[in-house]
């Protein structure tokens, strides 16, 4: 039998999701006050997908984020400290303060980076794969990419190279229902994303994407079957985004309740405590600690995310090009 | 939605049983009067997408070929006199495809389709939308629905459809329920049963059901009913022997696919037997008195140890022996419990009614009712 979670790594998916969401409702807060420069795009409500996907994953393998890269960070091991100093734009953030929230990638934690174009990690995520596949390992290498991606020819052209290869890819299509402010039952040809996956030759599967287990227990049979030589899978995780397109994106495009509505009804974290608590899992102390822990863990994030220094105008070259 | 002219219910059900008829004016030989009958169709958008493609290598249904197979439900109800198909709407564009075929066949075609009516309700896109275009097709007085789906569709039109009775269409993964047939024969016999050309004693039976009481929730299946030892619903489907406990079954076929294979394998049942099954899997520690292989999904044979097995008498209830997991609806996940939870199965005889197709054309073939 499939085993269940331990206590432990329950604990470690709560954390996980716990971190995602405090930190974007974080930066949301302090977007609004001008200080954060550049754009923001935030992941909360969307935790349950990079939390159930990420924690099959080790070190050795890759992923490769989007745009909304924040909540895949933090589950693949980013630091957060070093996160929030590179979103205020400062010298210790995890690029040094020259990439902002679109460009955050950390290779030492198999992060490739967040990407600021639009389907722009399927190639990545090919040539990933392919070196595992050539070094004969059994490492795997995700590509998250969102409903505006799906109808981008990178992707379309990964996955096909991805089956071509036979190489260990699982395509993770996160749609939360909106391409900037297009709706994707207007802009996906397709019913359903994953009904492009017959097209290329791989499984495709929907996942409730509000639901930690679902997406957790599908993950861990596509990551299971890529390990042992059986190809890429597409993956549609449905979800929603609690935040606009971007911090300051009016929404005029959604229901006036829609974001009211789900959160009532399908809330991650609320679900997933919920459920922990109800089969005597996790106690409510337990998922309190967290709280309490990860509320310092941002706070303190803030706090020397401020008061660290810019970078200066001699780091304005430095980092720009790979000596091998 | 596409208008029509408005046939009140009362007049639909007064013609109807008068035998009220009459020609269409243009219509090909092969078209019957029209009779005021109106047919429902539920096409479950989500059917056919779980991670069984993962874990079993089930087949993927498109939504393109299900908007096929209601085409042909309505070339076949057409010509059976039906003029009028109530039509559950969705997101995922099986509803799209389906108006844009119904214009494309209004332009070039002098073969009678019904018409067709996309109902007004609202879409949350889960199962609330299958159970509220039952309620409303039944309120509008509809003589029968034709459901596209696998057993867990099945199973949601079943708790709204009273004694409506349906076609079933199997489009799922899973599809003990629903029958594995052309659409168009499927479609003829509805409409010879809703137009009141073959009467439903000859045309449909009752089946059986299951029915779950669990803490704050009463639920039904239409095949079998599944303790896990899963302590979560997650992706719902099942396809890990060893986390099987407990099964009960209204019906086992031995040549059917899904969990009531097992009892299928072991004892087999048919729909009309006035008992069920009750199985123990050999886990947890107790000892196997027989093992079985059994097809548990499309595509996954699986070795299941069975520990004892009994006749589940109608009518009768059994307790949940199991102190803590899920229970597996028509092979999905759908209930979590605790030691706490009281969890109790009764069978009951009482269940859908379902058009016999093969029953339906027999006696149609009989009567010489598709005599032109």
């Amino acid at each position: 039998m499939a085993t269940e979670l331990t206590k432990e790594r329950l604990l470690e998916a709560y954390r996980t999701m716990r971190t995602i969401r405090e930190f974007e409702d974080r930066i949301h807060a302090d977007f609004s006050t001008g200080e954060i420069p550049g754009f923001v795009h935030l992941y909360a409500g969307e935790e349950a997908s990079a939390t159930g996907i990420i924690m099959h994953l080790s070190k050795a393998d890759y992923i490769a984020s989007t745009h909304r890269g924040h909540g895949h960070c933090i589950a693949k091991g980013v630091d957060v400290m070093s996160m929030m100093a590179e979103i205020w734009g400062k010298v210790t953030g995890t690029c040094r303060g020259k990439g902002g929230s679109m460009h955050i990638a950390d290779l030492e934690q198999g992060m490739m980076g967040a990407n600021g174009i639009v389907g722009g990690g399927g190639p990545l995520i090919c040539g990933a794969a392919l070196a595992m596949k050539m070094r004969k390992t059994d490492n795997v290498a995700i590509c998250f990419f969102g409903d505006g991606a799906s109808n981008q020819g990178t992707i379309f052209e990964a996955m096909n190279l991805a089956t071509v290869w036979n190489l260990p890819v699982i395509f993770v299509a996160e749609n939360n229902g909106y391409a900037e402010a297009t709706s994707s039952s207007y802009s996906v040809a397709c019913d359903n994303i994953a009904d492009r996956a017959s097209a290329f030759g791989m499984p495709g599967v929907i996942v409730d994407g509000f639901d930690f287990f679902a997406v957790h227990e599908a993950a861990g049979e596509a990551i299971a079957r890529a390990r042992k030589g059986g190809g890429p899978t597409l993956l549609e995780v449905k979800l929603s985004r609690y935040y606009g397109h971007f911090e300051g994106d009016q929404q005029k495009y959604r229901a006036p309740n829609e974001v009211a509505n789900i959160k009532a009804a399908k809330d991650c974290l609320t679900s997933f405590a919920k459920r922990v608590t109800a089969s005597g899992q996790l106690s409510q102390s337990d998922l309190a600690r967290i709280d309490s822990e990860v509320g310092a863990l941002i706070d303190e994030s803030v706090r020397r995310a401020k008061s660290d220094p810019q970078p200066t105008a001699e780091d304005l070259l430095t980092d720009v090009y790979v000596s091998y | 939605m596409i208008s029509v002219p408005v046939v009140p219910p009362s007049r639909q059900a007064s013609e109807l049983h008068q035998g009220g008829s009459r020609p269409i004016p243009g219509s090909l030989p092969l078209s019957m009067p029209t009779h005021y009958a109106t047919v429902g169709i539920i096409a479950n958008p989500a059917s056919g997408r779980d991670i069984r493609r993962l874990t079993a290598k089930a087949s993927v249904f498109p939504t393109v070929e299900k908007a096929n197979m209601i085409q042909r439900v309505l070339g076949a109800l057409g010509a059976t006199g039906i003029d009028r198909v109530l039509m559950m709407p969705d997101m995922t564009g099986i509803a799209a495809a389906v108006k844009r075929a119904v214009a494309a066949h209004a332009a070039e075609s002098h073969i009678r389709w019904p018409e067709v009516e996309f109902m007004e309700m609202d879409i949350s896109e889960s199962v609330d939308d299958t159970f509220n275009a039952v309620e409303l097709m039944c309120r509008r007085g509809v003589a029968a629905i034709v459901v596209l789906g696998g057993d867990g569709t099945h199973r949601a039109v079943a708790m709204r459809c009273g004694e409506t009775p349906m076609a079933t269409l199997s489009t799922g993964t899973n599809n003990a329920f629903p029958d594995l047939r052309e659409a168009t024969t499927a479609g003829f016999a509805a409409g010879l049963v809703a137009s009141g050309r073959v009467a439903a004693c000859n045309a449909t039976r009752v089946n059986k059901r299951l029915l779950v009481e669990a803490p704050g929730r009463r639920e039904v299946a239409l095949v079998d009913v599944c303790v896990t030892r899963h302590l979560h619903v997650a992706s719902r489907a099942l396809w890990d022997a060893e986390s099987l406990d407990e099964l009960f079954v209204a019906f086992a076929e031995p040549d059917a696919v899904g969990l009531s294979s097992i009892a299928g394998l072991l004892h087999p049942v048919s729909r009309s037997a006035a008992h069920g099954l009750h199985v123990k899997f050999a886990n947890d520690g107790r000892e196997a008195i027989r093992h079985i292989t059994a097809p548990i999904a499309p595509g996954l044979l699986a070795s299941v140890g069975i520990a004892a097995f009994e006749v589940f008498p109608a009518e009768s209830s059994i307790s949940v022996a199991t102190g803590s997991g899920t229970i597996a609806l028509d092979g999905e996940r759908e209930i979590e419990f605790g030691p706490q939870d009281h969890i109790v199965v009764r069978l009951d005889l009482r269940g859908p009614r379902t058009i016999d197709v093969a029953a339906t054309m027999g006696f149609a073939a009989q009567r010489g009712l598709l005599d032109i």
